[in-house]
């Protein structure tokens, strides 16, 4: 009798606990955001609210988003992939040369992306064997990557096969960018993969606390492993749809994407010090950072306040999530006045 | 033992050694089924040892194990698991941003296939069928609630129901009510009961010893990982577990040093004086130190001590109370003030305090480099010479003051770390086990050392031990915390025995 009634309060209690946390969530206040800021640019240009601008919005960060769903995934296990640039050009330079040689442009591709899951296979197992923290691994991955890109290109331009091109180009229904509809179905199968799947939950497991997923069997070493995989995967897929963007592989593509991915990631709420992040929030945050590039555009501002807004956002963002986190509490009127004011 | 209850595990000639450190030697014993069996002894007896041994997460040395009478070997906690070996550690092995249910159901993670859909949801409805099977509903907040959303205590509970959710043969129990209230404690073992009713061999590790006495069907006192005692508890009860963990042979020891002590009189001025100080971790704490005084701090692991000395040195906030330091009220807001102040301090992890990749001079002068120079620029000639100084006055052992400090054996890295929390010449000395893992040669040099301190030059010396025999040996005057309050403020002249009695909260002995 007592327990159900116990229990019966317990269940109501969590449905204004759901309500509470859903406000307290990094997405909600990111969406916010976006919300807020696309209001006021509408309010000083038009055009921002037309459909076309904000696909064109969302395409111009496709290519970021979908690296940073990886990204996610890696900062969540506790680690992170600075090659993900050269990864990415590496992938559309060996898709384009693939199909210069004369193979179906389909298999070009899936020959591009399964290049940069061997090099998220590579850069994992030196992790996980090697015991090297990623920061160095993928830093020399970032050299390694590129090194090659410009050997097999020799800095010449690869054109793309134009059976392709729609990737990057194509509309469909009405005017929705093909780009833009893999970005979208990408997030949303990331997001069911972290949270949905043994293999999600075991990368969270792994980078909260590692002893204890040890400890609870989780083949820890491997689900590392694996993040790289899949991150290098979606940088492979990110190539093609750059290089199908404008037709050509260039060596130089995706050069400085690493801060780009790594900071729509961090602005979602993931953390550096593993364990938490959601791929719904990296995809909110990879659509602020082009929210706010259009804004600057729109409103006719010079780009190097653009860069200096966007390194403020990073900021305010980390500050935002410690601040929900409880960690800022010695900051709070009542530590401080604690701290200066006691002094006798 | 028993020979009509059946061993559930027993040990034979379980032996472990840490480099020189004998942890565990020989020990021999059983636990038997549907008995809870009480495991006691002070810090360091070897009681986590034991238990690292028999749950597949160490090998031993030596020795064997069996379970039900068969032998069996464990190379990793999951093997212990499968066969039904199951501990619930002191601090829960949980992942905070998954939920209570994810958390009840990580083997699965480990079992079923990366690509397989985890049924989160299901999980969710198989915790609360789990949870209403074992009674312990009421216990914790709905499954689908993260766990870094718990209690202490709640947080603990949720690794006791996984535990039993692997229907084990034997549960250990390392203090898992360090944390929960008396009531939190008695619903855990009315758990407890239920598992010996139904055949469950459980040990028990605690330090509560009223509350260890309340449900024990044995008793096993383990010293210096050495198997001293077993029995029902009308045989060995509280007050002579609390004499057999102290040991009789320290109460030789003290006799020899007692002639020696020179306590400074009561008539020696207080260099530090805590009056009512409260923080995190601790509460009401009044105590002083004299000058010319050694007072030695005891208590478990986890009952506050550091935790005093760290608000002390200002590297903790303080939320009532005072400090007065020569009789003058002070506020320490960090380690520096402290240093000005006159008190230096040792903290408890020498790998955390020694500048590894520095030499044994930079170790030893890195806190006096304003005093080696002028205007920001630091005379290297100075440097040196207090450095050489340094090492001479404290005997330390190293080839030059310019060796890489990591070619020092732990006791001389000790003894740097001593020199240079002296070097600022203080008038309050505050050390942090002072001796872990030092041999026992440079031992006797720094007792010997802070001894002639305190006696020549009036140094005020507070230190923090767990090594009881040390406690005795060395301090003039005994303060035992437990739980965050002194339990005990007396002279040291009445052995070990009152020192355990007042850490473990003993109402006799």
């Amino acid at each position: 009798m007592t327990a159900t009634t116990v229990t019966a309060r317990a269940r109501e209690r969590s449905v204004k606990d759901i309500a509470r946390s859903v406000l307290k969530r990094q997405e909600t206040g990111l969406l916010g955001v976006i919300i807020v800021l696309g209001a006021l640019v509408s309010l000083v240009n038009e055009n921002f609210l037309r459909k076309d601008n904000l696909y064109n919005v969302l395409q111009t960060v496709v290519v970021v988003g979908i690296i940073a769903v990886g990204q996610t995934f890696v900062l969540i296990a506790k680690e992170i992939d600075l090659s993900v640039g050269s990864v990415l050009a590496l992938s559309a330079v060996v898709a384009g040369s693939v199909y210069r040689s004369g193979a179906n442009p389909w298999v070009a591709m899936l020959v591009g992306i399964a290049v940069g899951a061997l090099c998220g296979f590579a850069v994992g197992s030196v992790v996980v064997l090697g015991r090297v923290s990623s920061f160095i691994v993928t830093l020399g991955m970032l050299s390694v990557a590129r090194g090659l890109t410009q050997l097999i290109t020799g800095g010449l331009p690869q054109t793309m096969p134009s059976e392709l091109s729609f990737i990057g180009q194509g509309r469909v229904l009405g005017g929705i960018p093909v780009s833009v509809i893999i970005f979208v179905v990408l997030v949303i199968l990331g997001q069911l993969l972290l949270t949905r799947t043994v293999f999600g939950l075991r990368v969270t497991a792994v980078g909260d606390n590692d002893a204890a997923a040890r400890t609870g069997g989780i083949p820890v070493g491997r689900t590392r492993i694996l993040t790289f995989v899949l991150i290098g995967t979606l940088a492979g897929i990110a190539g093609i749809v750059f290089s199908t963007q404008v037709g050509v592989a260039e060596a130089q593509a995706g050069m400085g994407y690493e801060l780009d991915v790594i900071a729509a990631a961090v602005i979602g709420g993931a953390s550096l010090s593993g364990g938490r992040g959601t791929i719904i929030g990296a995809f909110l945050g990879a659509c602020l950072l082009g929210v706010l590039r259009n804004a600057f555009i729109l409103l006719a501002l010079s780009p190097f306040l653009q860069q200096l807004s966007i390194g403020l956002v990073i900021v305010a963002a980390a500050l935002f999530d410690q601040g929900r986190q409880g960690n800022l509490r010695h900051l709070s009127p009542k530590a401080l006045r604690q701290r200066f004011l006691s002094r006798s | 033992m028993d020979d009509a209850t059946p061993a559930a595990l027993a040990v034979a000639g379980l032996a472990k050694s840490f480099g020189p450190v004998k942890a565990l030697r020989d020990v021999t014993l059983a636990f038997p089924a549907g008995q809870v069996t009480g495991l006691l002894g002070e810090n360091g007896a070897g009681k986590s040892t034991l238990i690292r041994l028999c749950s597949g997460q160490m090998r031993p040395d030596t020795g064997r194990l069996l379970l039900d009478g068969k032998p069996v070997s464990f190379d990793t906690p999951l093997e212990a698991v499968a066969a039904g070996v199951v501990v619930v550690h002191q601090e829960p092995l949980l992942i905070g941003e998954l939920t209570i249910a994810d958390n009840l159901f990580l083997y699965d993670l480990g079992e079923r296939p990366a690509y397989a859909p985890a049924r989160r949801g299901e999980n969710v409805a198989r915790a609360r069928q789990l949870l209403d099977r074992l009674g312990m509903t009421d216990y914790l907040p709905d499954p689908a609630t993260l766990c870094r959303d718990l209690s202490a205590a709640s947080r603990q509970m949720v690794d006791i129901v996984r535990a039993l959710s692997r229907q084990p043969k034997v549960l250990f129990l390392d203090e898992p009510n360090s944390s929960l209230t008396h009531e939190e404690s008695e619903r855990l073992f009315a758990v407890v009961r239920r598992l010996r009713a139904d055949g469950v061999a459980v040990v028990l590790v605690s330090h509560r010893l009223a509350e260890v006495f309340s449900i024990v069907d044995n008793v096993i006192v383990l010293r210096d990982g050495t198997f001293v005692a077993a029995g029902p508890p009308d045989e060995i009860d509280e007050k002579k577990a609390v004499a057999l963990m102290a040991g009789e042979r320290k109460r030789a020891v003290v006799a020899e040093v007692a002639a020696d002590r020179r306590g400074p009189g009561d008539g020696a001025e207080v260099a530090l004086q805590l009056t009512g100080l409260r923080g995190e971790g601790f509460t009401d704490v009044d105590f002083t130190v004299r000058r010319g005084e050694i007072v030695g701090m005891a208590g478990l692991v986890g009952a506050g001590r550091t935790e005093i000395a760290e608000a002390v040195v200002g590297l903790r906030g303080v939320t009532g109370g005072d400090i007065r330091v020569g009789g003058r009220r002070v506020r320490i807001p960090g380690p520096g003030r402290a240093q000005k102040l006159g008190i230096a301090y040792v903290a408890e992890e020498r790998r955390t305090e020694v500048f590894h990749a520095q030499s044994v001079g930079y170790n030893l002068t890195v806190r006096i480099l304003s005093t080696l120079g002028r205007f920001g620029w630091v005379s290297s000639r100075r440097t040196a010479a207090a450095a050489r100084d340094l090492t001479k006055r404290f005997g330390v052992k190293t080839a030059s003051t310019e060796s890489p400090i990591t070619s020092l054996s732990g006791g001389n890295q000790q003894k740097v770390l001593l020199a240079r929390a002296l070097a600022a010449k203080p008038k309050v000395l505050i050390l942090d086990e002072p001796t872990r893992g030092v041999d026992v040669g440079t031992k006797a040099e720094i007792y010997a050392t802070l001894r002639e301190l305190a006696h020549t030059e009036g140094l005020a010396v507070w230190f923090i031990s767990s090594e009881l025999e040390e406690v005795v040996e060395l301090a003039d005057r005994v303060v035992v915390v437990r739980r965050g309050r002194v339990t005990l403020d007396a002279p040291n002249n009445a052995g070990p025995q009152p020192i355990v009695a007042a850490a473990m909260g003993s109402t006799e002995g």
